[in-house]
């Protein structure tokens, strides 16, 4: 286990860059990983989605099913990679500070 | 080693990327005999233990030698078979999907010192590295999965476990003496990557001990509904428990006696680990198919409930597979794959001739489905 020094705050962070807890994350957190995530600057989108990610998590304890995040965002599944290179999960979870996907991945 | 550029640019990612081609067309490497004949076979013929002919319309011949390959294997070992496609097929080869490897040539004679030629192959410890087998009613290749080489959920090792399996029944790769085909399985966990449930004889990584709770963690790591409803027996409810410093957590709680050990909740949340020493080992299932000849496609059944792990030769795994198989060559007629001779005998039959203890724990008890497996007939043998 890794801990990441940015911008004067610490991240507790696994060998893939996931958060270890949730409730480290803040804002500067995304600003750290969009570089290893092949982001080069934040869009509104980007926000949309790191949000509704976030509010699902919180109020239901998983991240919310590939076709869950389609529909409530708009975004197709392309324009979500078009967002987040890595995709939904890799990608956008990580930036919003969800636990590591798990399973057969 | 010093970092060497492959020409990706980590600061444009998605310049130059090239994405969604496929794979390459396997018309690309076919031989030319199979490319001028494709479609239009005529006939095949075993000549002798893994060495087949090929006849096409045209009275075009290929024949074809499959060798066994351990599946994890090096690069040196691939330019190794490379190296031999190179002399004797015109730089062809194929794997076949119980990942032997056949080498495929046009002449009888080139056949038969390619053969030879593989046959001498040996590592320096003695062991063949292309042994020539695995045709018609023999036990050819076993279909395995990664162990405690690569996978994080095993309760045994795959690679160790297949090579003593295909030590002790290495006889009978280089011959067809069986019945009929035997396939053998190996899976690390329930999960049965690959054959396992549909083989004449499988041996299937098991568990015998509830997961461990990594309270601290769990929370942090895990999507805590996803655990939940990852169990088959509802054994885990959500619940909070009180750390050492008096910190409440959310949690899952587990209901032991209502575990089966199955590890599915330690696949979606990584603080229920569940492995241990003395607890893992395997089961072995039998008389599973996938074929349509002459019986419908069938499950493998379990057999033997467990057999501790006894790396790195498994003897008890070895001794009651060898088992199995040639009370079954023994006994079934020609054609009768192990699940149909078991079905004609009986399984009570199939328990007597094998030795093989019955024991409780072979009764289906999972669900509804559960009640079929018993029999509600007065036809049995004493």
């Amino acid at each position: 286990m890794a801990t990441i020094e940015f911008k004067g705050k610490t991240f507790e962070v696994d060998e893939d860059g996931f958060l270890q807890r949730f409730e480290d994350w803040n804002p500067d957190w995304v600003d750290y990983v969009k570089e290893s995530e092949g982001i080069k600057e934040l869009s509104e989108e980007h926000n949309k989605v790191i949000e509704f990610l976030q509010d699902y998590y919180k109020k239901n304890g998983i991240a919310p099913m590939v076709r869950i995040l389609s529909k409530v965002t708009g975004f197709k599944l392309k324009h979500i990679y078009e967002l987040f290179p890595s995709g939904p999960g890799k990608g956008a979870c990580k930036m919003a500070g969800l636990p590591k996907p798990t399973g057969c991945v | 080693m010093a970092f060497v550029s492959s020409g990706y640019n980590p600061d444009k990612p998605m310049e130059d990327r090239i994405s969604d081609i496929g794979p390459r067309f396997y018309k690309e490497f076919l031989p030319p005999v199979l490319e001028k004949n494709y479609g239009k076979w005529v006939s095949h013929e075993i000549l002798e233990p893994g060495l087949l002919v090929h006849e096409a319309e045209s009275g075009d011949k290929v024949y074809t030698v499959r060798v066994g390959s351990a599946r994890l294997i090096s690069t040196e070992l691939i330019r190794e078979a490379c190296a031999v496609a190179k002399q004797y097929c015109d730089g062809y080869l194929r794997w076949t999907t119980r990942n032997n490897i056949e080498f495929m040539t046009t002449s009888l004679e080139s056949a038969k010192a390619l053969k030879a030629d593989l046959n001498s192959r040996k590592f320096d410890k003695g062991s063949y590295k292309f042994p020539v087998g695995g045709t018609g009613a023999s036990v050819s290749n076993i279909v395995h999965t990664q162990g405690w080489i690569h996978c994080h959920t095993p309760a045994t090792d795959a690679s160790g476990t297949v090579k003593i399996i295909m030590d002790e029944l290495f006889e009978e790769f280089t011959n067809m003496r069986m019945p009929a085909i035997v396939r053998v399985a190996v899976a690390c966990c329930l999960n049965m990557c690959g054959a396992c449930h549909c083989s004449d004889l499988a041996v299937v990584g098991f568990h015998r001990k509830p997961p461990i709770i990594d309270h601290e963690y769990l929370d942090n790591m895990c999507e805590i509904p996803l655990a939940i409803a990852s169990c088959p027996t509802g054994a885990l409810k959500p619940g909070k428990t009180e750390l050492e410093g008096g910190k409440k957590v959310n949690t899952i709680l587990v209901n032991n006696d209502r575990c089966m050990y199955c590890g599915n909740c330690y696949t979606m949340c990584p603080s229920l680990p569940l492995s241990d020493k003395e607890g893992d080992g395997v089961i072995i299932m039998v008389g599973g198919k996938v074929s349509n000849r002459i019986s419908m496609p069938k499950f493998s059944k379990v057999a033997v409930a467990f057999i501790p792990n006894e790396p790195p030769r498994w003897p008890t795994l070895a001794k009651v597979c060898k088992k199995i198989i040639e009370v079954y060559a023994a006994e079934a007629n020609k054609y009768e794959r192990l699940g149909d001779w078991a079905e004609r005998i009986g399984w009570e039959s199939f328990f007597k001739k094998t030795e093989l203890e019955f024991t409780h724990h072979l009764i289906d008890d999972f669900r509804d489905p559960a009640y079929f497996t018993w029999r509600q007939s007065t036809n049995f043998k004493f």
